[in-house]
């Protein structure tokens, strides 16, 4: 375990039924750093931050969070780690201001410590003028800061969201992003999942990448795509692509993964620019009607798609 | 403990549901009227029990209480001055129940000595057997207080002899225990029989059957709503125990079940007349026992279905179900005696045995305490098994 870690995970496994949804993953979260967990839908990241969160009883493995031993000191732990869900877990008929007292009494607040406490988040959250309507009138993205407010309660050491980008608009997502920003800067440790790439690059100091329940690779931005190398990614929209079509593109010289998905296809490839009239040669001549093609330079997805062949998005 | 703030959190987001609250109490009131008021008379011209008395002592007392027995609306009292040929009567099914009050009941009575009252019953009419035991039963508690008072006098050491001397000491522990405990018995229990009316079954039968929809209903369905809604995970990661989380759910839903039926019985008194005993306590005590078995049973449905709208299926088919069988609708007796049986493992019938206990023949806390020991049997059945089960991942 790293002196400085906050989190400590090593050999977590989860089973359910007989499905492994988290096997065998290893890895440190440094206090003060934000960590994101990429992967597709069902890669294992909600089962790993269910089990930081005491939510879930791993199968086997160690998790300690600030010197706590997760099967031991549930407690202690659930003290110092405000969650955030995915999904927008609050009351709709009652307002913001209630929603946060409620839960500030959960936490053990009371009297005026907590009036200013639930005062101090809503004006974080910029939602003091709004605090005492209902939240079934809020939008999508202003439901989603009072479910971050909610978390921030306690003052918790470590803040773990779930997926906190997923359905709001892009202000809204500014506005999430920029208070993550302003509690780490406090020294919060932050720890998010999330299959957006937007997500893991704008807010990540380093990015943890999960498929199919185990931990493929583990760095900052520029570590990872390094990785890569020299690659680009070239995304192919096509009206259906013909069958043998994915064979003859790997055969093309520097193509060096093809995944095909729903009439999309993603091919990696060293000089992308300089192989894009090939590519579009042995398409049209596979009988593949295309619609558009998009270069990429590398990034989180290009890494993706290099580390387990499959296209991040889903 | 932080349960209450939980319970006070449901009970706030519940208040702010008009619907519910609508559907909760206007909705049985308008149902419970409805009902009393439409089949009232049909109600009342069945139930008739006739009896045949066999009065062996021929005292003060026995005459007392053949009197009692002839007050009551119910009853059809006929006399009969042999004891072999009333069995006979019986037997030939010319009657359905005879009661043998023995020879010196009077005097063993006032010497507090123990004596008995028998009843012959034709097997085949249960619930009617059931109706007449309940009012001799409650006339015989009653008597069985003058009998402790005499015994009590004895093994302080004091001879009683007379007649005079044993209402001499029964005038003294009237000075220090009023009112007079034979004579409350007595009339408290004379006026309630002469009162049956159709909102007696019909206000308990009704508030009960809503109260389930309550507590099974809405309590199963609420808590799987916050599962739904992620609400219940956010407890779960709180420094909070998960004894206090469930703690909480249930105070709650037996909050809001306690006081719809406290309402509907309130009601009932009120706009009905509803004659609701001499004893609160034990009302209070019978509706909180009811209460919280449907509570239970509330909390078991949740944690036997998966979604929410399958909670209220499960709720609904149970809710009707206890409601047909148990008694809600119509009066238990007139069920076939193997429904009856059947219907002994619902709440509805224990509750209804309980609220006629109290309602009609006002036996008190100690009439209920079978129907109550029950309820709170099945409460604990129901919150085993359900907690048992109860996950919280």
């Amino acid at each position: 375990m790293n002196n400085d870690a906050i989190i400590s995970v090593t050999n977590l496994v989860k089973r359910y039924n007989g499905f492994t949804a988290v096997d065998g993953v290893s890895f440190d979260i440094k206090r003060g750093e934000i960590l994101g967990l990429l992967g597709p839908n069902g890669a294992g990241k909600s089962t790993i931050i269910s089990i930081l969160c005491c939510l879930l009883k791993p199968t086997s493995g160690r998790v300690i969070i600030n010197g706590f031993d997760i099967e031991k000191n549930n407690n202690e732990i659930k003290k110092i780690i405000g969650v955030v869900p995915q999904e927008i877990s609050l009351y709709h008929t009652l307002s913001a201001r209630e929603n946060l007292t409620f839960y500030a009494k959960v936490y053990g607040m009371s009297g005026k410590a907590l009036k200013k406490k639930t005062e101090a988040l809503l004006d974080m959250v910029g939602l003091t003028e709004r605090a005492d309507d209902r939240l079934e009138g809020y939008s999508g993205g202003m439901k989603r800061r009072i479910n971050i407010a909610v978390a921030l309660l306690h003052d918790p050491e470590i803040l773990i969201l779930d997926e906190p980008s997923t359905g709001v608009d892009p202000q809204s997502r500014k506005r999430i992003y920029d208070t993550i920003r302003k509690l780490n800067q406090k020294g919060v440790t932050v720890l998010l999942t999330t299959h957006q790439m937007e997500d893991a690059e704008d807010l990540c100091d380093r990015i943890a990448i999960v498929d199919k329940g185990k931990l493929i690779a583990l760095d900052t931005l520029h570590g990872l795509l390094d990785m890569v190398g020299q690659s680009d990614i070239i995304h192919v929209m096509t009206k259906g692509i013909q069958p043998d079509t994915a064979e003859s593109i790997r055969q093309i010289e520097t193509v060096e993964k093809v995944s095909v998905d729903d009439g999309n296809m993603t091919i990696q490839l060293v000089h992308g620019r300089e192989m894009l009239a090939g590519i579009i040669d042995t398409l049209i001549s596979s009988g593949t009607r295309v619609e558009s093609i998009q270069i990429k330079e590398p990034d989180l997805e290009t890494l993706f798609l290099h580390l387990t062949g499959t296209a991040l998005r889903k | 403990m932080k349960f209450n703030i939980i319970a006070a959190n449901d009970i706030r987001i519940f208040l702010r549901d008009r619907n519910a609250v609508i559907l909760m109490f206007l909705l049985p009131m308008v149902i419970i009227s409805v009902a009393g008021l439409a089949l009232g008379g049909d109600f009342e011209q069945n139930i008739q029990i006739d009896v045949l008395v066999v009065d062996l002592d021929n005292g003060e007392i026995s005459k007392g209480f053949i009197e009692f027995l002839e007050e009551i609306d119910i009853l059809d009292v006929d006399m009969e001055s042999n004891e072999f040929a009333a069995r006979d009567r019986v037997k030939d099914q010319e009657y359905g129940r005879l009661i043998i009050i023995p020879r010196d009941f009077t005097e063993s009575t006032m010497m507090g000595e123990n004596s008995e009252i028998s009843i012959i019953v034709d097997p085949t009419e249960d619930s009617q057997n059931t109706v007449l035991e309940k009012i001799v039963e409650g006339y015989a508690n009653g008597l069985s207080t003058n009998v402790v008072v005499v015994k009590t006098v004895a093994a302080l050491g004091i001879p009683v002899y007379s007649e005079e001397q044993i209402f001499e000491v029964v005038d003294v522990a009237n000075q220090f225990a009023q009112p007079l405990p034979v004579q409350v018995k007595t009339e408290s229990t004379s006026s309630n029989l002469g009162e049956f009316t159709s909102f007696t079954h019909y206000v308990p039968g009704f508030a009960v059957m809503f109260v389930l929809f309550t507590s099974i209903g809405a309590g199963s369905v609420s808590l799987l709503k916050e599962q739904e809604a992620g609400t219940f995970r956010r407890l779960v990661v709180a420094p909070i125990s998960k004894a206090e989380i469930i703690g909480g759910k249930i105070t709650s839903t037996f909050f809001k079940g306690f006081v719809q039926l406290a309402v509907l019985m309130i009601f009932g008194h009120f706009v009905f007349d509803l004659n609701l005993g001499s004893d609160m306590l034990a009302l209070t005590v019978l509706i909180a026992a009811i209460a919280l078995s449907s509570t239970g049973l509330g909390l078991l449905v949740a944690v036997m279905v998966t979604t929410k709208d399958q909670a209220d299926s499960v709720s609904n088919v149970l809710t009707l179900t206890m409601s047909a069988i148990g008694g809600s609708w119509w009066p238990l007796f007139i069920e076939p005696q193997f429904m009856q049986d059947i219907a002994r493992l619902t709440i509805t019938a224990w509750a209804m045995d309980g609220f006629y206990n109290l309602l009609y023949f006002d036996l008190g806390l100690v009439g209920i305490l079978k129907e109550v020991g029950v309820l709170v049997l099945m409460t604990i059945i129901f919150f085993g098994l359900a907690i048992s089960r109860f996950s919280f991942d």
